[in-house]
């Protein structure tokens, strides 16, 4: 929709307006003075303010200005342009108005949200701004879209259950998927669960109804022992290079190789309680069926099948593949204290709560009585918030310094599950639940709470930095175990109490995912979680356009809210490559050529192939070089730009004369 | 809108990439950590882009400091921070050269969490500012010894 004039400055007529943000910015800043100082600007034909530009309404607002008015230019200032830019670039669009004759001030993070402490600071501050975005608008000019082909197949990392659902989601909309997983098996967390909630279903049918599905669907490849090692290129047409680490084993002789190793190692997926062969499994019934070899641990010496000697070789592969978007589904891992952190590791008779959950799944049936190292289990104390919601000054930081100071969200609920799960089993247990709050926040969470308190399980409130301890009891003691500490139900009265277990209720931590970070680029939170946009806008998608998030990943979540994330995630990943082409901004280089006289300076400061060459052509009769850029293979950096001593070459939609022109409305003064 | 080079207090330009600083900035603005409002905050995709031509007439003009927030090493631009260092060290030789104090120029790697790191900055630079007063002062000064 590009037009064919360009209005000159002095004859653009812009329409300027200034979002109350639902008082999140008129809180601070005077708007409506920051509109009045807009009206005495020349090109400004119209000012207005509105509680919310981003809501129908105000957004009809500019649209009917700029057919009624006849507006060339839009400013608007609101919340950061990373949530709303692209909204308002439609409002302008629709309009009538080329989308990028528009320019975002950003007054709410940048300047209300942090200059609460100075109402007239910020107020003369947004009109700074607001100024110098109708010195940039003055100077845009109409531009289109690059639109690309998109490679209509998608990358899922992960095949955890938010894997398995984005990859079966993306499938579904007849779009090529590759499913990576690290370890040589599907299923993740999950597969470690006996019963989940609400449903109370078995958590490996379900799982494994779901890897039916995206295993014998045409569309979706699977690459179990495989990671992504490198990537390059953009949304729509990324390289990536996968390794894959060989099984070990194979068909032939897989079995007779399982049969015959010897060499054992803590089983994993018991989180140790067990002890399993390099050579393995991680559960009967798990996909792929064929055992693997576990590389970590393997110490390399021959073992002898059907009376040869075999030493197991790991045959690394690398392949490329050409991606058009990326779903990180790479989960979490459950928290673990640190040695003597409520008797961990120190006390044998204290588990986490994902270690007791494997210990009652790899009972054989019920045994009548419920035991533990061998001695009866009368009375439980579980505790909460263990490795979630620490204080600083109370609670150690982690290794990396950092303090989990998150509710870990799925605890509460997966506690009282199990709970309630074990006195169906074992009414005669005492329960001693020693919690901070109860947070069963789900639909229908909240009754596994109301029904561990019919089991009558004791609840004790403990506060935040007065966390319970456990010690082993004295010798000749009737239990192992004391977990004292005081009791807010009951205004602080110390208490004690003796038992024969201890589950601790840890919460989530993020898979350590800092080598897909730098290659990605993709930011992480203060919590160590990916990072999302924008935690309510643009739930699912990380800043660089088209890698998105599903799932534990990006931050606590039970096995609904992962499937909801992988969902949505595969949603977004489909709306960018339904079409088989995207669309990218067409802020790229581009070469004013009467003022190019081929020196080829930018050419020599640019790293991306092909992205600008010289050229012949014929210039008034006489063949010259020129510089030509080719939009598909320009970042848009502007390396070329400080580089060219004629300033014949600048970046579309940011070009050095708008920050020229920005920098002039700064530093005139403001006067309120 | 009067149009003046008086300033009441130094003026900080902070020219922000939007992969880095200028996310940065919208993190501490989500976190509702305060700084001072002197301070202009302009997006960019990387500063390599501009040449120790913009930055002299930027103090010319009366900015007082500039920030340069790039993404340093986590920059999707291949070669940009690179370049922006050259680019920025010219500066420091010709800012030099001009009698300007080099300590109104700072690039600093910044990135979209970098709340910590962009709440010093801006903090360091101030304090620098009112120890080295205003650009135009400066720039007076050395007039006056010509």
């Amino acid at each position: 929709m590009t037009e064919k004039t360009n209005p000159k400055p002095e004859e653009t007529k812009i329409g300027v307006y200034v979002c109350y943000c639902g008082g999140n910015i008129s809180d601070v800043v005077d708007v409506e003075k920051v509109a009045e100082k807009m009206r005495e600007h020349p090109n400004v034909t119209i000012a207005r303010t509105d509680m919310s530009m981003c809501s129908d309404a105000g957004q009809s607002i500019v649209e009917n200005d700029i057919k009624e008015l006849g507006l060339t230019r839009v400013v608007i200032g609101a919340c950061a342009p990373s949530l709303h830019e692209h909204t308002f670039r439609g409002t302008v669009a629709r309009g009538g108005l080329n989308p990028y004759y528009f320019h975002h001030v950003g007054l709410r993070e940048q300047d209300s949200w942090v200059h609460s402490n100075n109402p007239g600071g910020a107020t003369e501050k947004a009109v700074r701004l607001m100024y110098a975005g109708i010195a940039k608008a003055n100077l845009l000019k109409p531009l289109d879209m690059i639109k690309l082909k998109a490679e209509r197949h998608a990358l899922v990392i992960g095949g955890g259950v938010a894997g398995l659902r984005a990859a079966y989601d993306i499938a579904g909309r007849g779009i090529n998927v590759t499913l990576i997983e690290k370890t040589p098996f599907l299923g993740g967390r999950m597969a470690q669960l006996e019963t989940v909630f609400p449903t109370g279903n078995n958590a490996r049918e379900d799982l494994h109804s779901l890897i039916n599905e995206v295993r014998t669907h045409p569309l979706i490849t699977i690459h179990t022992l495989s990671e992504l090692v490198n990537i390059r290129g953009y949304i729509g047409n990324y390289d990536v290079q996968i390794r894959s680490q060989s099984r070990g084993v194979s068909g032939d002789n897989a079995e007779a190789a399982l049969a015959a190793c010897t060499q054992e190692v803590p089983d994993d997926f018991n989180y140790g309680l067990t002890k399993r062969k390099v050579v393995y499994r991680a559960y009967e019934g798990c996909f792929p069926s064929t055992p693997a070899v576990d590389w970590e641990h393997y110490d390399g010496k021959p073992i002898e099948i059907d009376g040869q000697k075999v030493i197991f070789e790991n045959k690394k592969k690398t392949f490329d593949l050409r991606i058009g978007a990326i779903v990180i589904a790479t989960g979490f891992q459950p928290y673990e204290p640190p040695r003597g952190d409520y008797g961990y590791d120190e006390l044998p008779e204290v588990v986490t709560l994902p270690q007791f959950i494997r210990y009652m799944g790899l009972r054989d049936g019920n045994v009548g009585e419920l035991t533990w190292k061998g001695h009866p289990v009368r009375d439980i104390a579980a505790i909460h918030c263990v490795g979630s919601r620490h204080l600083a000054g109370v609670h150690e930081p982690q290794p990396d310094g950092i303090l989990n100071n998150y509710c870990s969200r799925v605890c509460c609920t997966a506690t009282l599950h199990q709970v309630n799960e074990l006195l169906d089993e074992y009414p005669n247990i005492n329960v001693y639940d020693f919690y901070e709050d109860i947070r069963t926040y789900g639909l229908e969470h909240e009754s596994y709470y109301t029904e561990a308190s019919k089991n009558m399980v004791r609840f004790l409130r403990f506060h935040g930095d007065q966390r319970p301890e456990v010690a082993a009891a004295p010798e000749g003691d009737t239990h192992p175990v004391l977990v004292k500490g005081k009791d807010y139900l009951t205004n602080g009265l110390e208490i004690e109490v003796p038992v024969d277990l201890v589950i601790l209720a840890v919460g989530m931590v993020p898979r350590p995912v800092d080598d897909l970070v730098d290659m990605m680029k993709i930011p992480k939170g203060d919590d160590r979680f990916l990072l999302e946009v924008h935690p309510k806008l643009r739930p699912v998608e990380t800043p660089v356009p088209g890698i998105v998030l599903a799932g534990t990943a990006q931050s606590p979540m039970n096995i609904q809210e992962s499937c909801n994330a992988a969902s949505a995630a595969a949603a977004k990943v489909s709306v960018l490559l339904a079409s088989g082409q995207v669309e990218l901004d067409p802020f790229v280089a581009k070469v004013d050529l009467d003022k190019c006289t081929g020196t080829g300076d930018c050419i020599e400061v640019c790293e991306y192939e092909d992205a600008i060459v010289l050229e012949t052509m014929t210039v008034e009769g006489n063949e010259v070089q020129r510089a030509v850029v080719t939009p598909a293979n320009c970042s848009g950096c502007g390396n070329c730009v400080s580089a060219c001593p004629h300033h014949a070459i600048d970046v579309q939609g940011w070009e050095v004369a708008h920050y020229e022109a920005m920098v002039d409305a700064i530093t005139m003064e403001v006067e309120l | 809108m009067n149009e003046t080079t008086t300033t009441k207090e130094p003026k900080i330009l902070i020219l922000a990439t939007l992969s880095g600083g200028y996310a940065g900035a919208d993190y501490v603005g989500q976190q509702h950590l305060n700084y001072t409002t002197n301070t202009s905050i302009l997006p960019v995709r990387c500063p390599s882009m501009f040449s120790t031509e913009f930055y002299i007439q930027a103090f010319e003009k009366g900015i007082d400091g500039i920030i340069v927030m790039y993404s340093g090493t986590d920059s999707p631009f291949k070669g940009g921070p690179e370049r922006t260092a050259v680019m920025v060290d010219q500066t420091y030789k010709k800012m030099g050269e001009l009698g300007i104090n080099i300590k109104r120029l700072k690039l600093a790697a910044i990135c979209t969490v970098c709340k910590k790191p962009f709440l010093k900055q801006v903090n360091e630079m101030n304090k620098t500012l009112n120890e080295i007063g205003f650009v135009q002062d400066e720039l007076a000064d050395q007039g006056k010894d010509k």
